[in-house]
Formats: structure tokens, sequence, C-alpha cells
């Protein structure tokens, strides 16, 4: 379960657009084998914090410390050579390709033997083939592993998003809306996909469910309008002033 | 028959179309321009099937190829083909330093850069006159010998065959390379940049290794336009030939390696038949770049692939 080190560090983290301060002088520490949840409302910074956490963006000022390496302005296919993985908030996929393809792909970049041989064709052993259908099997869309990608659900191409930031067999994976758009029954299996990655990895995700992130998340960092204003576990954000006033409203 | 995904159909579908060049038109010669080209075409339409790079200066690694293999020739008693091989070794030391300073660069940057690479390649061309032959082209190429053991004086059916087997090495090079795991992943660049890029492949790594090999592609063009003319006119390098390149590969169709055959025959041919009635026959050409621009996307072998398959799905 969730340590008490933390396997991620931001410290002082600021991002301008001209004028306009996004996320303003931002520290958070990361757990190792936590899951952990950054909300706030629409504008808060959260997306932006979230993508300087998972490096698609450096930040103007600050710095982003990985299991004691600075890695501030790593570029991502870097990061994911030392176990940081990033999915998607709008599905990002290789659409006219198949599921299985999709993950072989992952898995490909991930083994980093294969990807420069162009004098033979993909895979003739199968070996990588093999690994990606059991990374399908563990995010239960081993079925439709010959479909086209769009041509499948939603849902599943929400979860087909996460396997493939899987293949890499990540530390920390960040998980950008993972519910997004999800039935009630879909939330339910991709709310046990993600408790059950927790026990190998360590989770970092933004989601507007309030009642999925406050039924799985350890700690959970509330922003409003560029600053962290809490964070803390689910109990003390839910009944938290600040955050009833500023993202809650009048709910719960 | 073979699969619809196999790499061996398209390079069947060279095979049977350089067997049956000769048969349809009026001259060997001809027939050796359309070979030449279709490598040449070749090379803009992998770029652009492949990763999505768009080079307005394939043009200079053809002259690049056709210089350093008349060069070559000149300076060693060395067959043609052993001189297409130094010219494609020449282009690829090249293009490995202009691929890494500009293969990163996207979209319009990155074709404003071919153009302006290909531009300082015609340059340096008329500058080095010395040794170049400058505006009178490099005119001191030997007749020598196809392949090594060769016949000193190869004839026309002879060179035919030889430009013909190079094509096909080149369109089943192309082939082999898009099924490899290297092709799966300029297929992912080519479908989600991004996403590729956040799995973990070095893009820009990519990109440069594919502009490489382009780069030999057109190289290999270059020298085997030598190895057909004997000598190397000045026009090799203009930035014209870069033009004429991207066009046949357009016309074509970039959406199959097939489109660069289709292209560069086409417009070989109709430029051949034209060229005497007509003087102003590009014109018609550009129309043609229009109208396909506008109206048919998939150029040549999109037209020809859907009516097929029309065909076999009434049939």
């Amino acid at each position: 379960m969730a340590s008490m080190n933390p396997i991620l560090s931001a410290q002082g983290i600021q991002q301008r657009f001209g004028e306009l301060t996004a996320v303003d002088d931002v520290s958070v520490d990361i757990r190792e084998n936590s899951i952990h949840a950054v909300i706030g409302p629409n504008g808060a910074g959260k997306t932006t914090l979230f993508n300087i956490l998972a490096g698609t963006q450096s930040p103007t000022a600050g710095k982003v410390v990985y299991a004691g390496r600075d890695v501030t302005s790593m570029p991502i296919h870097q990061r994911v050579k030392i176990g940081m993985s990033k999915s998607f908030q709008r599905t990002s996929l290789f659409a006219d390709l198949t599921v299985l393809e999709n993950v072989r792909l992952a898995v490909q970049a991930a083994d980093g033997a294969e990807p420069y041989v162009f004098w033979r064709s993909t895979d003739p052993g199968g070996r990588l083939s093999g690994i990606a259908e059991e990374l399908l099997g563990s995010v239960g869309l081993r079925a439709l592993s010959g479909a086209r990608v769009g041509e499948i659900s939603h849902a599943a191409q929400r979860t087909l998003e996460i396997a493939l930031a899987l293949a890499s067999k990540p530390k920390i994976i960040f998980l950008d809306e993972p519910l997004a758009g999800m039935s009630i029954d879909d939330i339910h299996r991709a709310k046990h996909l993600i408790r059950s990655l927790s026990e190998r990895m360590t989770v970092v995700l933004i989601e507007h469910n309030m009642s999925v992130v406050l039924g799985i998340s350890d700690t959970i960092t509330v922003m409003a309008r560029g600053r962290k204003i809490v964070e803390g576990p689910p109990e003390a954000i839910r009944s938290h002033p600040d955050v009833r006033q500023v993202y809650l409203g009048h709910a719960p | 028959m073979l699969d619809r995904n196999s790499p061996l159909r398209p390079i069947a579908i060279v095979a049977a179309l350089l067997v049956a060049l000769p048969l349809l038109l009026p001259s060997l010669t001809l027939s050796s321009e359309v070979v030449v080209f279709a490598v040449g075409a070749l090379s803009v339409s992998v770029l652009l099937q492949r990763v999505g790079l768009l080079s307005f200066g394939q043009g200079l690694f053809f002259g690049i190829g056709a210089y350093a293999s008349g060069m070559l020739l000149a300076a060693a008693e060395i067959s043609n083909a052993v001189a297409s091989i130094g010219a494609v070794l020449v282009a690829v030391a090249i293009s490995v330093g202009i691929g890494a300073l500009i293969a990163r660069r996207g979209g319009v940057y990155f074709v404003m850069l071919t153009f302006a690479f290909a531009q300082m390649g015609f340059f340096l061309m008329v500058a080095m006159a010395g040794i170049t032959g400058g505006e009178n082209g490099f005119a001191d190429v030997p007749v020598a010998p196809l392949v090594a053991g060769g016949s000193a004086t190869p004839g026309t059916f002879a060179t035919y065959v030889y430009l013909a087997v190079l094509c096909l090495l080149a369109f089943a090079a192309t082939c082999v390379m898009a099924a490899s795991p290297f092709g799966s992943v300029q297929t992912a660049i080519r479908s989600n940049i991004h996403r590729a890029q956040a799995l973990g492949y070095n893009i820009a790594n990519f990109k440069a290794a594919t502009f490489v090999f382009a780069a030999a592609v057109a190289a290999l063009a270059g020298a085997m336009h030598t190895t057909l003319l004997g000598f190397v006119p000045p026009s090799v390098i203009e930035p014209e030939t870069s033009q004429r390149l991207l066009i046949m590969a357009i016309i074509g169709g970039a959406g199959s390696p097939l489109g660069a055959f289709l292209g560069a025959a086409f417009y070989v041919v109709l430029s051949d038949a034209l060229a005497d009635v007509w003087p102003r026959w590009m014109m018609l050409i550009a129309g043609i770049l229009i109208a396909v621009v506008l109206l048919a996307p998939g150029g040549l072998f999109g037209l020809l692939s859907n009516a097929f398959g029309r065909v076999r799905a009434r049939g």
C-alpha cells in the first residue's frame, strides 16, 4: 500500500502564459504506490499542473523531481524509459489500427530492441504480440484484440488508453480524466482497474467524477485560481470548509 | 492470390509493370526514363506516406546521386553499379547531417527547409564549376559496363534491364521497410504523433532515419539517370527536378509506393507525347495537378484502386 516516501515531488511550480498565471507556486509530494487525485473547478490550473507533473509541458519556474532525479525539462519519450507514463484525456489512439497493434506498438516501444529493425516483418516469433495479448487480458480487452480501434466502444477506448500507458511497466502512471464519458457500469469496472493498479504503481489522476475521486484516492490536492488550497485524505477534503466553498458549492 | 496486406503484393505489381513497360511504350529509352523517375518519385512519396513529411527538395539528393556517380565513374575504372552504390553512400552521409537538422521540424518549416537546401545545392554546383562543369553539366563520364565484368558498351536493352532491377530493388526495400517494426513506428507517427511520442518513441530520430532512406532512394534514381544518359546535365540538381518529383508523387498518389510508379509513368509519357506538338505542355501538367489535388487526392493510384474495388465488389 501507499508508503510515506514521495516518488514524485514538485517544488514551487509556476506556469505563466503571458499575463496569465495558470499555476502559481504550487508544491506537491506524491507518495509511492498511492492514488493521488488533483481536482478543482474549471480554470483552476489542475490540467496545467498535471501536464507539468506528467511531462507534456515544462513549467516557467520550479522543478519536478522523480525518484531523486530532476526531470523538469526531460522530454516525454525519455520519461517513459525511467518509469513514468501518461494516458490522454481526449482519447488518443491509433484509430486505424487494431486494438492488438496499438498495444504491440506500445510494448515494442518499451522493449527498445525492435523499433529500428527495418529489414524483416514485425514480430516474427509473436513475442511482442504475446506480451500485448497478456496486457489486454489484464485490463479485460482480450476479446477485442482483432477489432479496429475506431470501431470499439468509448469505454473500451478509454481502457485501451490505460493499457497503452501500462505497456512500459511504469512506476508512476498519469491518468487524465480516465472516466470521462463512461456509463455507470463502465465506471464501476474502471474504478476497480485503477484500484488494482495502485498495488503495483503510483497513480496520479485528474477526474471530475467527485464520488469516484473521494472513493478511490489516498490523497487529494484541491486547486483553485492557480493555487493549491487544500491537500489531504478524502475525509479531510469532504469536510473542509474552503473546499465546499470553492469547489463543491453546497454539496454534499 | 497474395494477401492484400502482404508486402510482396506491391513488389509483384511493380515487377509486372517493369516487364510490361517496354511492350507498351514506343521506345526502350522512354521506358528507361519512366523507371528512373519512378524511383525518384518514390523518394518523395515514401517521406509523405510513411511519416507525413512533404519534401520540396528531393531533387537535391537526385542531383547529388547523379553528380557523385558521374564523378566516381570519371575518377576510377568502375562499373555503373559500383558508382551507384558510392553515390548512394555520399547522399546518405549528407542526408544524415541535413536530416538531424531539419527532420524534427514539422509542417511548413520542414517544407521550406528542404526547399532552401535544394537551392543551396544548385548554387553550390554552379559555384564549383571547376569540378562540376557548372551550367554546362558534367560531361566527362566515360562509357562503363553496367556491372563488373559486363559488356564495355552496354546496349539499350541491357540498360533497361539493369535499371528495372534497381527500380525493383528500391520498391522492394520500401515495401519491406513498411512492413517492418521500424515501419510500424512510422505508421504510428503518421497516425498519431503525440501518442507515438508518449509511448516512448523518439519521433525526431524516426523521421530523420526515414529522411535518410528517402535521400538514398533519390540518389539511386540520380545515379540511374547518369547511367541512362551517359553524362550529368545541370538540370538534375535544379529546383525544377525537386518540383517534378513532387508533382509525379502527388499525381500518382502518395497512398502507396505504387502511386510513385504510376505518377512517373504518366508524367514522362505525357510530356514525351506533348513536348513536340505543344511547347507549353507544362500548363496541362499544372492543370492535371490542380484537378488531382481538388478532385482525387488519392491520385491515379486512388482512382485505380477504387475502380478495382468496385469491379471486385460487383464480380
